[in-house]
């Protein structure tokens, strides 16, 4: 009985081999989290983005995020202002779909109508909030789009919606079909995902002719796969594995920690407060310790390629004893600075965040303050972190990651620091004012407003506790000519890989 | 027997019964997937429409009752996370626990008895010792700190087995050797303590009398006799992993039901969750009906 059980399982597990790495122009990519949809307009959600974006589905515009060359062009040639919201946009031609259709302006009206449909929760909405887009297809290959009110980015946003076929069913589909360089050849659910070059791409044919996705939860395992040769790139390891400088590479993330302040209550509604927090925080120590080298002070919620970014900012120096000072001076004014401040943390949000918060704590206790440590995992966490904030809560300051690799503060600025901003703890009608002009300004305006309300944030109303701009590590096999960078994150083009 | 099986069905089905109530509103109770689902900075239209769209706007009980009129019509419902059916996404990892608590559970089964009836023949000498040594080691290792050296001995630095994944017979090595380490430790210790009193009782001293030879006399005679508390052990063992072995999925990357079970939960997605719920507990059912029949088939003492 035992020997036949064994032998229909050995049968059973003798499944045809995975394509190995190194292979000619074959590379495996080990992800660390689970591809659940393969739908195009989930894109933008990390995990999704990295298999799907630019690779089996194109947008209109792209973003160089770690160049300097701004937005360049990708299914659009070009486009211009027309004036009174309206933009035009002059289409590639002769781009095909990987199902063979021809790609017109009629597939991006439909690719906006299905992602903004009621019928299916996409991501894209959510960048669009106040603004009606209309659409005009002028001919087949040009179509104006009018955004109201009048949205100065447009172009910009055009890089966050992928375009697909104008007869994809109005529901989350699981083979996408794009125009990218690449087509989804194989999904074996919980093993992997393929994807296969096509002929037929537009543009210049990539050096990968195949992709092999897999998934490993341990970052051990991860770096262990591209050390043995099974993978080739590993996006996403631990800093206690990156040993090898020949392989391995850190990156910024494009995410933000920071403490974000319940501005609502005391003793946090007072500026010193605010300031002593700050002082109080040895943030160069945490460097090449907790958090991995190349990780960087923060004194912004966006990375330092974002537009406007204020060079002329100074991180708030680490100064116990004026941390101490400043919190006597706010309690002679009768401030309650020894009201207990809820420090909350999320479990496994970044690798060491249970230290990274008791030392954080540790800190902020030596100089005086009260703190309360808590950890919640995710959903409890987001309960806290967006509004409706609880009622009967006490003062809470929440450690959380904020992710832009977008370019532009905007999928910042109002989310986290306009008075009706959904994790904003904080209402200044100044900050609302700058938030409104910079969002409706264009090119060195927008620029210099949203220069000024980073200084403002920072420097005048220590709005939050500004912690660190995180670093992600990677590892790339020695063959594999490629290098991670901001946009990693969110993407992973197979067309900038090649072989060495 | 028939009624034996019976019985067993209607008590099963009662308590699947509870345990679908119970998970309904306990899940349900610690939130709704809508903030996990999308992002942080959705609008509140986003937010309302996706509870229209998945039901979550409606009273508890209505969700309920719609959710047990589908299941009796065999509808477990849609995976919010994966847009498949829960039962098919259930259905497709629970093969894979399967494959892995078989295979593991035979190789432990055959190792363990013939390891501790040796080691109980000769209590107390050297194999007996080592056998105990080792099977102890066993049982107490913590096995993600096995999984782990597993990986760095044998796939990095011996460059013999596969580091993790599905692909051929190889890939199964590591992660059975992994799983199989603590159940046979806990198991071997059964089978001795259960063989060491069988050894010593009067039929087996009237055998040896007899002049029968060790080999038949351990494994003929005295096993069966020894064999009751050991599968009361060994089905223990099984339903934990037809509970899905979580460690060793997450780190051999194995698609199993536990870590989709872990994955569910903290996303919250239902129906997800009562899916994987429904399949280990009737497969639990069925292992501990087939023990049941075990039991009278090893002692005809024993009737139902």
């Amino acid at each position: 009985m035992g020997r036949k059980i064994l032998l229909v399982g050995t049968a059973l597990a003798l499944t045809p081999l995975p394509a190995m790495a190194q292979g000619n122009n074959e590379i495996t990519i080990v992800l660390n989290e689970e591809v659940d949809l393969m739908e195009p307009c989930m894109a933008t959600r990390s995990n999704i983005g990295r298999v799907v974006m630019q690779n089996i589905n194109e947008t209109l515009t792209e973003l160089d995020v770690q160049g300097d060359e701004g937005l360049m062009p990708r299914l659009a040639e070009s486009w211009e202002d027309m004036g009174e919201g309206t933009w035009r946009f002059h289409l590639r031609q002769g781009v095909t779909f990987s199902d063979g259709s021809t790609f017109d302006a009629e597939d991006v009206k439909y690719s906006f109508e299905r992602a903004f449909s009621d019928q299916i929760t996409c991501e894209s909405p959510r960048y669009f909030a106040d603004t009606d887009l209309s659409f005009e297809v002028v001919d087949e290959h040009t179509i104006d789009i009018t955004a109201a009110p009048v949205q100065p980015i447009l172009p910009l946003l055009m890089t966050l919606v992928t375009i697909v076929p104008s007869d994809t069913p109005v529901e989350f589909v699981r083979e996408p079909i794009g125009t990218g360089p690449y087509v989804l050849s194989e999904w074996n659910v919980g093993q992997n995902i393929i994807l296969e070059r096509r002929d037929d791409y537009w543009g210049e044919a990539p050096e990968v002719t195949k992709a092999t996705y897999v998934v490993r939860g341990e970052a051990a395992v991860r770096a262990a796969m591209v050390e043995t040769g099974e993978a080739d790139i590993a996006p996403t390891i631990s800093d206690v594995d990156a040993d090898n400088p020949e392989t391995d590479f850190a990156y910024p993330n494009s995410e933000t920690l920071y403490l974000r302040l319940d501005h609502s209550m005391e003793p946090l509604n007072d500026v010193r407060v605010r300031r002593a927090l700050n002082m109080a925080i040895d943030r160069e120590a945490f460097i090449g310790t907790l958090m991995p080298e190349g990780t960087e002070i923060a004194v912004a919620m966006v990375p330092p390629t974002t537009l406007g970014w204020n060079d002329e900012i100074e991180p708030i120096a680490f100064d116990p004893e004026g941390a101490s000072a400043l919190l006597e001076e706010a309690r002679a004014d009768g401030v309650k600075v020894d009201t207990q401040i809820q420090l909350v943390g999320r479990t496994n949000n970044y690798p060491n965040v249970t230290e990274v918060m008791e030392a954080l704590g540790a800190m902020l206790t030596d100089v005086g303050f009260n703190i309360d440590l808590q950890m919640y995992e995710v959903a409890e966490f987001e309960n806290l972190y967006s509004k409706p904030f609880p009622e009967n809560r006490p003062p809470q300051m929440l450690a959380a990651l904020h992710d832009n690799s977008r370019g532009d503060p905007v999928f910042s600025m109002y989310f986290k620091y306009h008075t009706d901003g959904t994790q904003s703890g904080f209402s200044d009608p100044h900050v609302d004012e700058l938030i409104a002009e910079a969002t409706a300004a264009a090119g060195e305006e927008r620029e210099a407003l949203w220069s000024e309300l980073f200084a403002y944030l920072y420097e005048e109303k220590v709005a939050d506790v500004m912690l660190f701009h995180m670093v992600g590590l990677a590892r790339v096999a020695e063959h594999i000519d490629w290098r991670p960078t901001i946009a990693t994150n969110s993407q992973l083009q197979l067309s900038e890989i090649s072989f060495k | 027997m028939i009624r034996l099986i019976r019985q067993r069905t209607i008590a099963s089905f009662i308590s699947l019964i509870g345990l679908i109530v119970l998970v309904f509103f306990l899940s349900r109770l610690t939130g709704d997937p809508t903030d996990l689902f999308l992002p942080i900075d959705a609008t509140q239209e986003m937010r309302d429409q996706f509870r229209r769209l998945h039901g979550f706007d409606r009273p508890l009980i209505e969700q309920f009752g719609a959710y047990v009129w589908d299941l009796l019509h065999l509808d477990f419902g849609d995976s919010i996370r994966r847009a498949q059916p829960a039962i098919w996404v259930v259905l497709n990892a629970f093969v894979w626990t399967l494959q892995l608590a078989l295979i593991t559970m035979t190789l432990v089964t055959v190792c363990a008895i013939v390891v501790g009836s040796l080691a109980a023949f000769r209590a107390g000498g050297f194999f007996d010792r080592a056998a105990s040594l080792v099977s102890l080691i066993g049982a107490s290792a913590p096995d993600f700190w096995i999984a782990i050296v597993a990986i760095v001995l044998f796939s990095v630095q011996l460059a013999w087995l596969p580091t993790s994944g599905t692909g051929t017979v190889l890939h199964w090595i590591l992660p059975i050797a992994v799983l199989f380490i603590r159940p046979f430790g806990l198991l071997v210790q059964v089978v001795r303590g259960s063989m060491l009193s069988a050894l010593s009782s009067a039929y087996v001293k009237t055998a040896r009398a007899k002049g029968v030879k060790n080999f038949p006399l351990i494994f003929v005679h005295t096993l069966r006799n020894a064999m009751l508390p050991v599968i009361t052990v060994m089905g223990d063992q099984a339903a934990a992993l037809l509970n899905g072995a979580v460690v060793i999925e997450s780190i051999f990357g194995f698609p199993g039901v536990g870590k989709l079970m872990i994955d569910s939960i903290l996303q919250r997605d239902f129906n997800v969750v009562l899916a994987s719920i429904m399949v280990t507990a009737i497969a639990i059912f069925i292992m501990n009906l087939l023990i049941d029949m075990a039991y009278a088939v090893l002692d005809p003492r024993i009737r139902y």
